[in-house]
């Protein structure tokens, strides 16, 4: 019986992953392009000189391009924004998960569900009046008005939470028992066996982050406040007459570089992290 | 006479140490919570009962001040006639046709590569990096990637057609095409995660269920129909829950691809209100189709709760 199988199954695998290599090919070819674009002269027809590398490989696009916005001030924008936004959330997600996984207190129930109704409004459907409230604050065109609406995250909270109470009461007790207050117990307790929580949050929120485009585009208006992403939308922009794709492309590789090498390096750590915040 | 002074100062100050930490003691989970809660009171909820408000208020100008106008900016919107509803509901309408197109094409191929995924292979990390990359990347990036991809000259696309002995496409331009050619990065951008989160449901399906199916002659495709999707069904959800949310977010692609034109006829939901966000004569509308895009996600995760719990409970 199973060897009556075994050479169609065989078939039928081969060709399983043959139609993945052509499936893989396809969804790479954006990327594939990019790159030969970014590195042949402005404008060159594919079909001009060798398939891959054109009539020359050039790195004119770059110099080009670095002319259009300031990226220096994008880069350090952009990693402030990341870093200050994941730093302030490691802190608010840890605190409100430790009392909503093991605080009685009046009102929790009723807390934890409005903290909830984060997860079904994403910020962006909320610019027009988030935009009002910046203005409101006088933080318009700031480094803490990009900020600020990302600081607080009902994900981790729900997430941390999740990880807090999976660690048996019996060991804060016992470092209770030994004169620990509420912050040794977190820090000893509850922090140490919830790293890889952190980790999958981290990840997910610096790349999200990474690639924000509305609410940096319209809460900001100087190059040294804006992200990565609204310099390359201007780059969309200021080309359009020419449409100057060697500048466009080399753009892009100099916003996306950073997350792709992350990505290559770490690759099993960031699916990992996103199938967990799937799984909420 | 003066020791039992002392005794009661001491007895007094210990319990003023009691109260304070039993205060401390009732306070500390407030704390706790405070920085998260007023951040997203501030940032989400705030915000969102702001919308509804402003919704039904009727912007002024010099002349004339801002009045309360209920449910007015809402019969506009959805009343094909007035200044605004021919294109709300033309966008309306592209945005239904975006999730309808979009998401059951992205779930089926990403089910598909799951399965296929889901053997002993060579390469998986090349297999993993191809399909789950577009997740990382900037949707700005994807969008101008795509706009030169598809472009009239020189894009890569017309010269594949052309090459093939075909016409090329305006892609961007040609108002039926600019839908497709957004929805086709949609596809491209969102089918990798989905994937993942299939191939991690594959993962932990249980193998016995297979095995006995194996001892009773079932087929490869009896035993997805039967066995796979019934068991993934959770997964199914999230992903379809997920597809149908960004859709109503989308917004970066579009500012890369055709901005909606020609006549509104590519456009979709939030990118309408990022486009008349600072038209104070329109604020009204804007917070009135705010307040829609909330509803719709509103409805839809109540669904999503709903059959979730339905689901659980036949299963118990």
């Amino acid at each position: 019986m199973r060897t009556h199988h075994a050479a169609p199954r065989r078939a039928l695998n081969t060709f399983g992953t043959l139609l993945l290599f052509a499936a893989a090919l396809f969804w790479l070819i954006p990327l594939i392009w990019t790159v030969l674009v970014a590195f042949r002269p402005e404008n060159e027809p594919i079909v001009t000189g060798n398939i891959f590398f054109g009539s020359r490989l050039t790195l004119e696009n770059f110099e080009q391009v670095a002319m259009v916005t300031d990226w220096r001030a994008h880069y350090i924008t952009t990693i402030i924004f990341v870093v200050g936004v994941l730093l302030v959330q490691l802190v608010t997600i840890t605190l409100a998960a430790y009392a909503f996984a093991r605080l009685k207190f009046w009102g929790k129930n009723l807390i934890f569900g409005l903290i909830l109704i984060q997860l079904m409004i994403p910020a962006a459907v909320l610019i027009v009046p988030n935009f009002a409230t910046i203005s409101f604050l006088n933080l318009f065109d700031t480094r803490w008005a990009l900020m600020l609406p990302y600081m607080g995250s009902a994900f981790g909270t729900f997430l941390m939470r999740q990880a807090f109470k999976q660690i048996p009461l019996e060991l804060e007790d016992a470092a209770r028992i030994d004169g620990c207050g509420w912050f040794g117990v977190l820090r000893h307790v509850y922090l140490p066996p919830s790293v890889p929580s952190l980790v999958a949050f981290g990840l997910v929120s610096v790349s999200t982050r990474w690639n924000e485009f509305l609410w940096p585009f319209i809460i900001t208006q100087s190059n040294e406040n804006r992200t990565l992403t609204v310099g390359l939308s201007r780059v969309l922009r200021t080309s359009e007459v020419g449409a100057l794709y060697g500048q466009i492309t080399a753009g892009v590789l100099i916003v996306i570089l950073p997350l792709m090498i992350l990505f290559m390096l770490f690759q099993r750590q960031f699916i990992n992290s996103f199938v967990r915040s799937g799984l909420k | 006479m003066s020791q039992l002074g002392i005794l009661s100062r001491q007895a007094a100050r210990s319990t003023t140490a009691n109260v304070n930490q039993r205060l401390w003691r009732r306070m500390l989970p407030y704390l706790l919570v405070l920085p998260t809660f007023a951040f997203i009171f501030t940032f989400t909820l705030f915000p969102t009962l702001n919308a509804i408000v402003q919704s039904t208020i009727q912007p002024g100008n010099a002349r004339i001040p801002s009045r309360y106008v209920g449910l007015q900016n809402y019969a506009d919107l959805f009343n094909p006639s007035s200044i605004i509803g021919g294109d709300f509901l033309r966008i309306l309408g592209n945005t239904a046709l975006y999730i309808g197109v979009t998401v059951p094409i992205s779930i089926v191929l990403a089910f598909g590569l799951a399965l296929l995924l889901n053997r002993k292979l060579q390469a998986l990390g090349f297999f993993r990096f191809a399909f789950f990359y577009p997740v990382l990347m900037p949707m700005i990036g994807a969008g101008s990637i795509f706009a030169f991809i598809f472009a009239d000259q020189i894009g890569l696309a017309n010269t594949v057609l052309r090459s093939l002995g075909g016409v090329g496409i305006k892609w961007v331009g040609d108002a039926n095409w600019t839908l497709v050619s957004i929805m086709l990065v949609a596809v491209w951008k969102q089918t990798g995660f989905f994937m993942i989160m299939y191939l991690a449901g594959l993962q932990n399906l249980p193998q016995d269920v297979y095995e006995a199916a194996d001892l009773d002659g079932a087929t490869i495709w009896q035993k997805i129909r039967f066995i796979t999707l019934p068991l993934l069904q959770g997964t199914t959800l999230f992903v379809l829950t997920t597809g149908i949310a960004s859709a109503f977010q989308l917004v970066d692609q579009l500012y890369a691809l055709g901005e909606g034109q020609p006549n509104q006829r590519s456009n979709l939901l939030l990118y309408f209100v990022f486009q008349k966000y600072n038209e104070p004569r329109n604020l009204g509308y804007v917070n009135a189709i705010t307040v829609v895009i909330l509803a719709f996600l509103l409805i839809f995760t109540v669904v999503n709760f709903v059959v979730w719990e339905r689901r659980t409970y036949y299963e118990n």
